[in-house]
């Protein structure tokens, strides 16, 4: 008999062999000596470790759950969202995409039709982030706490928004998805002008791959509504 | 704190809940992605969309398996799904990075390093049904069920795969031998 295939062994690793079969490797050595190896690869690959995710993975993540309200910004530990160290610049630009958000919210509230009404009015926070340029922030330190402010505010206000427009049973901005696109698109342009500026910092390139997964999972719901929330 | 109540807080939006949970089980989720994605960038994408969609359907989660039974099969079809949309498959010559494992306890890490690049070579429809039989411990009737073919064409697969894997390494020690590095032992 000619020598088992290594389709035929990579299949005794975990079946039985035919009569033909355990005839032949009782008597060849090569044949046996491909099953074990089969064997021992197979062994190893069941013990291969875990991965660990690469540097910055949980705060990318961390700054999408926030954007889709499925987390708070904070973690009740006065943690905030920005790295250690961030420059004036990672400031000013956070400062510039998270009050970008801000409006954007508050146009959406606007432009779903809720003008001046109950909703607009628990969104009374808005007009205090839209203000928050003339603030007088005197070192980093202000300037990442009025960022934490905003981010936190802007979040309170989307969620509030959100729970009140669905109890009132209109739109949610996650059934708009029209609309949401096009705030996300505004994002993802503040974000690409904000890189272009400092290409190689992380934070903001972290905040513009959000902005933009977000973007290409809002796309993605639109062409395949049936998909949402699959899991 | 249990996890249980890390559960619960995460449904809250408890930020620090889901980073404890995140901390838990990254690695866990990401070496499934990374292996099914075959390369570092496709699976940074497929590990937090897996980890977004856990999130999403945390509400949903009712105790009835593990949760990290749980999430890991979250983690496995959100990351076939990913690839079954992509259009094209990019050529797969990214080195695996050093610094990914997770301290192993025991083994050689050249030879998970041989056995990582080779699983990312193999045509798409061997190296899903490798990975989730001989890595992730699935039955065929599972994989049928998870990609979308039948028990048969699983085994069929893996079978292949496994030879194709032994030829690979087999090359990959010929090659090291001649370049004089320590060969793979299996």
């Amino acid at each position: 008999m000619e020598h088992l295939t290594a389709e035929a062994l990579a299949r005794l690793v975990d079946e039985a062999p035919t009569h033909e079969e355990r005839n032949h490797l009782d008597s060849c050595l090569s044949c046996q000596e491909e099953l074990g190896a089969l064997k021992a690869q197979t062994e190893a690959l069941g013990a291969l470790p875990d991965l660990r995710p690469p540097r910055g993975d949980w705060e990318e993540l961390e700054a999408r759950l926030i954007s889709e309200g499925l987390v708070r910004g904070d973690d009740g530990s006065g943690r905030s969202i920005l790295p250690s160290g961030v420059g004036w610049m990672q400031v000013a630009a956070g400062l510039v995409l998270l009050l970008g958000g801000a409006a954007i919210g508050s146009s959406l509230t606007r432009s779903a039709g809720h003008p001046s009404n109950a909703v607009s009015a628990d969104l009374g926070r808005t007009p205090e982030l839209v203000a928050l340029p003339a603030m007088q922030v005197g070192n980093v330190e202000d300037a990442e706490e009025a960022v934490r402010i905003a981010e936190q505010n802007y979040v309170d206000a989307l969620i509030q928004y959100r729970q009140m427009a669905q109890s009132s049973g209109r739109f949610t901005l996650m059934d708009d998805p029209a609309s949401r696109y096009a705030a996300l698109d505004a994002l993802v342009r503040a974000g690409q002008a904000a890189v272009r500026q400092v290409p190689a910092d992380p934070f903001l390139n972290g905040f513009l791959a959000s902005a933009v997964a977000e973007q290409e999972a809002v796309l993605r719901r639109i062409s395949n509504t049936a998909e949402d929330n699959w899991y | 704190m249990t996890e249980a109540q890390l559960i619960r807080k995460a449904v809250e939006g408890d930020g620090s809940a889901v980073r404890a949970l995140y901390e838990r089980y990254s690695p866990r989720v990401f070496a499934v992605v990374r292996r099914i994605a075959g390369e570092d960038e496709l699976a940074h994408d497929y590990a937090q969309e897996a980890w977004i969609r856990a999130i999403r359907a945390l509400p949903t989660f009712r105790g009835d398996a593990r949760f990290s039974t749980w999430l890991h099969r979250i983690a496995v079809n959100s990351a076939l799904q990913a690839l079954r949309k992509a259009e094209t498959r990019r050529k797969r010559e990214t080195p695996v990075r050093d610094d990914l494992f997770v301290a192993p306890e025991s083994g050689d890490a050249l030879l998970q390093q041989r056995l990582e690049r080779a699983m990312d070579r193999l045509p798409e429809g061997m190296r899903r049904v490798l990975i989730l039989h001989d890595v992730e411990g699935y039955t065929h009737e599972e994989i049928g069920e998870l990609v979308g073919i039948t028990a048969g064409t699983s085994k069929s697969q893996l079978f292949k795969a496994r030879a194709k894997m032994r030829h690979m390494l087999t090359t990959s020690r010929s090659s090291t031998e001649e370049d004089g590095v320590e060969a793979w032992s299996i």
